[in-house]
């Protein structure tokens, strides 16, 4: 059952020069107890559509959407106080920099008990004594002694532990990661790695991770949204984009990346060129100038979604029953 | 490459150590080293590709620094083609540089914003004061080397992408020739899609001008996709050394596993066949270590021996090194 279902999302930005067209017009869901991830190359939209699902977004942002329906209510239609009581309550929220989001001002204990007070109106004591359980769910050692510290004396991995602790304090039933662990190193990213898997285990919370990381995506997600150029180019099960992938930029996408488990020296087959200006997104498939399939009618109009079945959607108009058929190039597997 | 061509050893490195003063102060009486590199031994055959992987502050940067003398080591011998540049003052160094370079990890902050990329590219050699005709005509070619276009070399570095920044880097490291280039998270800042074209080039320029490679990086899929051997460092210290392929089916020190097991494999299948193997803790500091196997702290064979000694690195089979009291 979706938890979450988002239609016909637009974002844009108005800056000096221009208006960013961040977001280009998103549909996608999220059922209750998924680990769904996004990727997607730096400015394709991940993380302005997941700030934009929540409303954290500045001023200038405008945000149109036909509907964003979160667990029954419409969040499109709420006020930024309405919607700022949803955070940290019913969503979480974990950053790639705890350093920014965590205050350094303050001890961890402030700022794990004020939101346990504020949205679950517990007493001080009841609050620090869920804070001590909380790290100590999240393996901090001497969580005692922890509790009193300021986020600086915490390690770049211990931050983010911390960060966890303060995204799940209050139960939430969704949980938004933007990149988690790519500022951690790979041993202390399967710490957190770890923990997240475990919080979906015992909580059958809904985890929404950011990442640009394939790796991370393939051994967490369920499900996965392909994003470029500020649009979804393709969905589906782990196993669809990984194994039967249909459009060319999840290819290019695949192909660019080695595989650790593969004997190596196999070419690696970048994608040629760079992703668009999104102060001048191009009219139609915005993969289309990089695209080495790209037909005319490319250029001129976006490719409406196809259906592949189970929930495999890919927009991109090699679909058209008309179309050449290709194949995905370049290093493969199986 | 082929085997046979890769014998001709281009650097020795024996014992490096490079140590850090700390400072706690002006009022501390406290003197404590931060041994950052301490004791790390490895070759270099000519026109291989050397990997270095190990998390963030285990020295990666400190080594490729100091081999090519922008640090003068502590300790230890780095025998370039057969000459010792480790005691050599700044001045004597002057005539090796033109053979050692290095890219950086960042493309947006290593090159000057206020250079154009003509004069970023001939920096190095006009730092070795090569004639400005020849600079000009070396600068034309290397554009072209390196996949971008001569009109865009009256161009300043904002105006060019990361993965096109990168390239300017790589023209740059490549001006005088060099037999070696120590690579330090070339692609690190780069977007997944932008990557494959720096790494192609990398290996493509190898091929053609059989430079050396150092790579470091704690990308653990792209080492084991450029190199041919991998050294792993903990700590200021090298812990296993081997072949690639061997590294990858054969690493024995319980620092490597875990890294090798903790590395996010993108096929999911194949994810969800392999087991994790999660370390406990962060990587201590390097400040005045105590004695004994520098893991030991997150070891999980650890016994009596390896909080004593340090272990030595000893040759397990051909050609792969290891530093365990336990494994092997
Ligand atoms: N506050 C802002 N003001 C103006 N433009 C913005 C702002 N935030 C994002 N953008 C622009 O919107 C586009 C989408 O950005 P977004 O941050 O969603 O990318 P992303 O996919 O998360 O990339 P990354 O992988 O680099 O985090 C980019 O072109 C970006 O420059
Ligand atoms: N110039 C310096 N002065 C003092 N300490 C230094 C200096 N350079 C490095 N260090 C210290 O030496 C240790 C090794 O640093 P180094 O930069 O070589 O690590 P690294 O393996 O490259 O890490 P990363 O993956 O984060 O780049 C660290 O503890 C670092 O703080
Ligand atoms: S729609 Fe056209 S340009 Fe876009 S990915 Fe498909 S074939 Fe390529
Ligand atoms: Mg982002
Ligand atoms: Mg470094």
């Amino acid at each position: 059952m979706a938890l979450l279902e988002v239609s016909g999302l637009r974002t844009t930005f108005h800056i000096g020069v221009g208006t960013v067209q961040a977001v280009r017009g998103i549909s996608f869901h999220v059922d209750k107890g998924e680990f769904i991830g996004i990727v997607g190359e730096s400015g394709s939209g991940k993380s302005v559509t997941m700030l934009s699902v929540m409303g954290l977004l500045p001023q200038y942002a405008e945000v149109k959407a036909d509907s964003i329906r979160f667990d029954g209510r419409e969040l499109s239609q709420m006020s930024p106080r309405e919607l700022r009581s949803l955070h940290g309550k019913e969503i979480g929220m974990i950053f790639q920099d705890p350093m920014t989001s965590l205050n350094p001002l303050f001890t961890v204990e402030n700022q794990m008990v004020e939101p346990l007070r504020i949205h679950l109106g517990m007493s001080r004591e009841r609050a620090r004594l869920r804070a001590l359980e909380l790290l100590h769910q999240v393996e901090i050692p001497n969580p005692e002694q922890r509790l009193r510290q300021y986020p600086h004396e915490f390690s770049g991995g211990m931050r983010q532990r911390v960060m966890i602790a303060i995204a799940i304090a209050c139960s939430p039933k969704m949980v938004i990661a933007d990149e988690p662990t790519t500022a951690l190193d790979v041993t202390i990213q399967a710490q957190i790695l770890e923990l997240l898997e475990n919080l979906k285990r015992e909580m059958n919370t809904s985890v929404v991770m950011i990442t640009h990381d394939l790796g991370v995506i393939a051994s967490m997600c369920s499900r996965i949204l392909v994003m470029y150029g500020g649009v979804i180019c393709e969905e589906g099960s782990v196993r669809d984009i990984f194994y039967r992938a249909r459009h060319p930029y999840t290819w290019g996408l695949l192909n660019s990346i080695p595989r650790i488990h593969h004997d190596s020296h196999e070419k690696l087959v970048p994608i040629r060129g760079t992703p668009p200006d999104m102060l001048k997104p191009p009219e139609g498939c915005p993969f289309a100038p990089r695209c080495q399939y790209c037909m005319p009618v490319c250029r001129r109009y976006m490719a409406p979604p196809t259906d592949l079945g189970d929930g495999h959607l890919v927009h991109c108009h090699l679909m058209h029953p008309k179309a050449p058929k290709v194949e995905r190039g370049g290093l493969q597997h199986d | 490459m082929t085997e046979q061509k890769r014998s001709r050893v281009l650097m020795e490195v024996r014992d490096l150590q490079m140590h850090f003063p700390v400072n706690h102060g002006l009022l501390s009486r406290k003197h404590s080293v931060l041994k950052a590199v301490d004791g790390v031994s490895f070759s270099l055959l000519a026109g291989e590709t050397f990997g270095l992987v190990g998390e963030s502050g285990c020295g990666k940067t400190t080594v490729g620094r100091t081999l090519v003398r922008l640090y003068k080591p502590t300790a230890g011998e780095i025998l370039f083609d057969g000459t010792d540049i480790a005691p050599l003052a700044e001045r004597e160094v002057l005539p090796y540089r033109r053979r050692m370079q290095m890219i950086f990890q960042d493309p947006y902050a290593s090159l000057n914003p206020r250079m154009t990329v003509s004069s970023i590219i001939g920096e190095p050699m006009r730092l070795q004061g090569f004639p400005e005709a020849e600079i000009r005509e070396r600068v034309r070619e290397l554009i072209s080397q390196v996949g971008l276009k001569s009109d865009h070399l009256s161009r300043y570095p904002h105006e060019f992408s990361g993965g096109q920044r990168q390239r300017i880097g790589i023209a740059r490291a490549l001006a005088t020739r060099p037999e070696f280039i120590v690579c330090d998270e070339p692609i690190s800042a780069l977007d997944v899609s932008i990557q494959a074209q720096v790494i192609n080039m990398l290996e493509e320029l190898q091929e053609k001008l059989g430079i050396t490679y150092l790579f470091i990086s704690h990308d653990l899929s792209m080492v084991s996709h450029i190199s041919h051997r991998v050294g792993v460092m903990y700590l200021g210290h090298l812990v296993e050394m081997a072949d690639m392929r061997e590294l990858y089916t054969h690493n024995l020190h319980p620092y490597t596993q875990a890294l090798m097991s903790a590395v996010p494999i993108a096929d999911p299948d194949v994810a969800a066949a392999s087991q994790r193997i999660v370390l406990q803790g962060d990587v201590p500091a390097p400040i005045d270590p105590p004695p004994g196997c520098p893991f030991r702290s997150r070891c999980r064979y650890c016994t009596g021996a390896c909080a004593e000694t340090m272990p030595e690195m000893r040759e397990v089979s051909p050609g792969h090194f290891l530093a365990c009291h336990v494994k092997g």
